[in-house]
């Protein structure tokens, strides 16, 4: 099945006095379980492709769908309800509400969605295990390192089982050790459940674990291979 | 200075939509201080002149213990010669001598107890506005006529109008049995129910002849010629009256006015407080933010050489222009507000009937003034000053590296 | 909902982040609250003791009077109905409390002095519950009974006549005919009264000792109805209308003393507007406070729509913060005003200012009197004003579109 498919898509954005194209003409096909990293240099339009994709930011032209699901014409309510079931989000920096615990943060997203209690406590104990938090459910995120932060928000990502998750610049704050422990999470979560990773990054270490590479340029995509993944 | 000052200013607009709601609480409770303290004293004023003018002056010579006693033995001898001299060497005309007894006045068909006062024709309009309330007929002209004047509601309840005969009846000053047959030739309109009701006004000398005062009367009312000169002249007065003879202010006359308006006075000064002090938590609020969410810029600051007791005058600076800000305008919308009024006046329901009760119009028109425009809105400035000394002292405990970790 | 309690959760939370600011907040609005029950109370102490005062004074919540008697009120203007029959009319009606009684203008004459003063002809029993007057805090005694021969007059008036117990008065009035009726009485007791003028004002003898002093047979002048409440009399009204003919006239307390009711409208006029005045004092520093608060979570609210959040759910998260506030800020100033007013309810002496405070209607010693109702009224109020308050920046926190918010820097 195609995870997601854009067709076409444009976006344009005014900064100052000038015009920066972010996504031009941009046409591109995931399927579902792959493992994909989106490079460009900062502004080269990955972040727009991302939004686009997760129904943040609608595109001025094009198609975009996911899970064959038309979203550029959705309303907001029903990209608000797509988000919160079928994708999950990791953000660069503020991943997580301050006020809210480790597990709390965790349980936040299955909360909104109606799971009972008994179920959210059951799930996001056993995917802060998973990640290796372990003992760390009732720290607030003042009370983190800038990994442990990042695990949570990833494990925030995934505890409601997404199709698709997308992944903004995961690695920019961490030290090289907790990069390498971050993607390796991102890789067996992909190999055990076939959830479909999309990844924008310009960090070297990141891209030697995709299996897909694309290149963007200035709104475009410029290459995109396939690679053998570490 | 003055780059410090332009720092102050450019700090305070860089959360415009803050500041303005700061000033806004000021500029709120400065209208409301302005229109209140404007009412307040103008009321106050005109409660005071309204009621000293009807009846009892700004003060009046009597005999010891005639103020709280009223017995008619209490008397002032020779009080239209001891009235002439006071207006001789005071060089005043509003000066007039009275008596005063008790007595049962009776008309054809109805008998009613009324306070009878003796007073000079030539110059009790100088003391008193009821000469010049006469709705029917005349005031009393001649010292020796058997002539009384009474008001509305007593003429009603006697069933008696202008030209009739009342009959009086009282005790003399040494309690021998006083009667007299007197005409009807006025009757005045006050509008204060006491007034009204229970007095009538005789000439002076007839009194004396029908109650056996032998020359003595009870009071010389005297009225200033404005309310702030009555107590300089009292002292004027007391060095020429007789020793045996005491002179009250208005305020021992008519104690209950003074303190119906300290009474006032205290409860609007209560709310007026609560006002300030609720200003003043806005304007803490405000700055505490402030300076809390400059706590790295502060840091930075502070590491390049400048002192946090700088930084400080620098928070109170901003906290003055703040609050010069919400006295101005504060200051000019009150006075607007207030000015308003003070053309069309200010009316309520109900308050026709309250301010009966205190000699008051029903519409009053508030006085602007700079003293009541400024002075609420004054003590406000000062408390914004104040609320802002916590945030302000809060900075001389800043370290440099410790702030720029913040953030 | 569970949705609502995960809000409540983010909501409470989110006040503590930030808990200078709050504690600030909390603060104001207890000082804004205690303000308004505290005044309140103060002020309808006063109220509820001014008007006690001046019913039992009327007295009475309804009267009967001859049509023209409140213009003219003197002895011709009798009512026309003698006891008897008045006791065949009302006696079953079911009243608290009912009483006729002679109210004429006499004059009274001491030894020394003369004065006028309003002359009630009573049946003591009957006036009981009404009186102004203490019947156990008499010097000397109370009439005992509608033929008693004394008079009870004030302890002022006492002292201006220089008369005492036990000395003989005269008291001198007018009978039907014009004629002069007067008697001599013996003082039998003083009465104290809240207000120095009832005092100076009043003296009591007994009915039937009235009526044939004044020669009016077994009629009378005045005739007083007591319910149960000052502020609803309409009960007792219709039933007194129902029980007379139109030879009489019948008025409610506040008619009869139209100062007194026009107060008391003005009062409950004032205490609500003192309310309003303080909450919106207290609005700037609210709306700011929100305002802030929000502006801080810009990210985080960006997060959370990401999340899938809808933004009714961020609107209502912020209301329910702003009503947190309000709540445990009213809470603390409700306390306040209970911990202040209680000990206060024994009367707070202004005797200082008692002259002034007669000009008013009022006596010299304040009673704080804390109502349910208008402690609920102001914190409903309040609530409600700061719910319209909070409306502006929570609307405006949930128009935010989840791009821009994660992206603000500062």
């Amino acid at each position: 099945m195609t995870a997601v498919r854009c067709v076409d898509i444009c976006k344009t954005y005014r900064q100052g006095d000038q015009d920066i194209k972010a996504l031009d003409h941009l046409n591109i096909e995931i399927e579902t379980g792959e493992f994909v990293c989106l490079m460009s240099p900062s502004g080269g339009g990955k972040t727009t492709l991302l939004n686009a994709i997760g129904g943040l930011d609608i595109p001025d032209s094009g198609e975009v769908w996911v899970a064959d699901k038309r979203i550029d014409q959705m309303s907001k309510g029903e990209l608000a309800d797509l988000r919160l079931a079928n994708i999950g989000f990791v953000f660069q920096a503020y991943n997580l509400i301050p006020v809210l615990t480790a597990q709390e943060n965790v349980e936040f997203v299955m909360q909104v969605q109606g799971v009972p209690a008994a179920e959210r406590r059951e799930k996001s104990l056993a995917i802060l295990d998973e990640v290796g938090l372990k003992g760390l459910e009732d720290r607030r995120p003042a009370e983190m390192s800038g990994g442990q932060q990042q695990r949570v928000a990833v494990a925030r990502a995934i505890v409601s089982r997404p199709e698709l998750v997308l992944a903004d610049e995961p690695t920019a704050n961490l030290d090289s050790k907790t990069s390498d422990e971050l993607m390796g999470l991102f890789k067996e979560l992909n190999e055990h459940h076939n959830t479909t990773f999309i990844i924008a990054t310009h960090d070297q270490r990141v891209m030697r674990y995709a299996k897909r590479l694309v290149r963007m340029l200035d709104g475009r995509i410029v290459d995109d291979i396939e690679q053998n993944a570490a | 200075m003055n780059i410090v000052l332009r720092l102050a200013w450019r700090n305070l607009w860089r959360h415009a939509r803050r500041t303005w709601l700061t000033i806004g609480a000021m500029v709120f409770s400065n209208t409301l201080l302005v229109f209140m303290i404007s009412i307040q004293f103008s009321m106050y004023g005109l409660m005071i002149d309204n009621t000293l003018q009807v009846f009892s002056g700004h003060m009046q010579v009597q005999a010891p213990g005639y103020k709280d006693d009223q017995k008619m033995r209490q008397v002032v001898p020779d009080v239209q010669p001891l009235a002439a001299r006071l207006r001789d060497e005071l060089d005043s005309e509003t000066i007039a001598a009275r008596g005063w007894a008790f007595g049962l006045a009776s008309s054809a068909d109805r008998s009613y107890g009324v306070g009878i006062y003796g007073v000079e024709p030539e110059f009790e309009a100088n003391v008193s506005n009821i000469p010049g309330l006469i709705e029917d007929g005349r005031y009393l002209e001649q010292n020796d006529a058997m002539e009384i004047v009474i008001g509305t509601m007593l003429a009603r309840n006697l069933r008696i109008g202008v030209g009739g005969e009342l009959t009086i009846l009282g005790s003399g000053v040494d309690g021998s049995f006083a009667a007299a047959v007197v005409n009807v030739v006025g009757i005045f309109e006050s509008g204060v129910k006491e007034i009204d009701r229970n007095i009538a006004e005789m000439p002076l000398a007839a009194f004396q002849e029908v109650f056996y005062m032998n020359g003595a009367g009870h009071q010389v009312v005297i009225m200033a010629p404005t309310l702030s000169e009555a107590p300089g002249l009292k002292t004027k007065v007391e060095a020429i009256v007789p020793a045996g003879l005491v002179v009250h202010d208005w305020d021992a006359l008519q104690p209950g006015l003074k303190q119906a308006i300290q009474a006032d006075m205290s409860s609007a000064f209560f709310m007026y407080g609560i006002l300030v002090i609720l200003v003043a938590f806005s304007v803490l609020n405000t700055q505490l933010m402030s300076v809390l969410e400059r706590t790295h810029e502060f840091g930075v600051v502070m590491a390049l050489g400048m002192k946090p007791g700088r930084l400080g005058r620098l928070v109170m600076l901003e906290t003055a222009l703040m609050g010069l800000l919400g006295f101005m305008l504060g200051a000019i919308a009150g006075a607007l507000f207030t000015y308003w009024f003070s053309v069309n006046g200010l009316s309520y329901p109900g308050m026709e009937e309250m301010a009966a009760n205190f000699n008051l119009p029903g519409r009053v028109y508030p006085e602007v003034t700079l003293l009541k425009t400024a002075f609420g809105p004054f003590v406000v400035f000062l408390f914004t000053l104040l609320a802002a000394v916590y945030p302000a002292w809060r900075l001389r405990r800043l370290h440099p590296v410790e702030a720029m970790r913040a953030n | 909902m569970r949705m609502l309690l995960v809000l409540c959760r983010l909501a409470w939370r989110y006040l503590w982040r930030n808990h200078r600011r709050t504690i600030v907040m909390l603060g104001a609005i207890a000082v804004g609250a205690w303000a308004m029950i505290f005044m309140t109370a103060l002020t309808r102490g006063m109220v509820d003791q001014m008007v006690a005062d001046g019913i039992s004074v009327i007295p009475g919540h309804v009267q009967v009077h001859n049509p023209d008697y409140l213009d003219d009120p003197s002895i011709s203007n009798r009512i026309a109905m003698t006891d008897e029959e008045l006791t065949q009319r009302f006696g079953d009606a079911g009243f608290k409390a009912w009483a006729s009684r002679v109210r004429v203008p006499a004059v009274i004459t001491s030894e020394r002095e003369s004065r006028g003063v309003t002359l009630l002809g009573i049946d003591p029993e009957a006036e009981r519950e009404f009186s102004f007057v203490d019947y156990d805090d008499v010097d000397g005694r109370f009439l005992e009974s509608p033929d008693d021969n004394g008079v009870v007059i004030g302890a002022k008036l006492a002292n201006t006549l220089e008369t005492e117990v036990g000395k003989r008065v005269v008291l001198m009035s007018q009978d039907p005919d014009n004629e002069i009726a007067d008697r001599g009485f013996r003082v039998v007791g003083l009465f104290h009264a809240n207000m120095e003028t009832y005092e100076e004002t009043y003296a009591f003898i007994g009915k039937r000792t009235a009526q044939k002093m004044l020669r009016i047979g077994d009629t009378t002048t005045e005739i007083v109805f007591l319910g149960d409440d000052y502020r609803n009399v309409e009960p007792i009204y219709e039933k007194v209308v129902a029980a007379v003919d139109d030879t009489v006239k019948v008025s409610r307390w506040n008619e009869v003393d139209t100062y007194l009711g026009t107060m008391l409208g003005m009062m409950d006029g004032f205490m609500l507007i003192w309310v309003i005045v303080i909450f919106l004092a207290l609005s700037f520093g609210l709306v700011n406070t929100l305002v802030m608060a929000v502006f801080e979570r810009i990210r985080e609210i960006g997060l959370m729509l990401a999340l899938g959040m809808k933004p009714a759910m961020i609107l209502g998260q912020i209301i329910i913060e702003s009503m947190m506030l309000l709540a445990v800020g009213l809470f603390i100033g409700d306390v306040l005003a209970f911990a202040t007013v209680k000990p206060l309810e024994g009367g707070i002496d202004i005797s200082v200012v008692a002259k002034g405070m007669e000009m008013f209607g009022a006596s010299s010693v304040l009673y704080p009197k804390l109502y349910l109702d208008d402690v609920i009224l102001a914190n409903v109020v309040v609530l409600f004003l700061g719910f319209l308050a909070s409306l502006s920046p929570a609307w405006r926190a949930s128009r935010y579109e989840p791009v821009e918010a994660i992206t603000k820097v500062g």
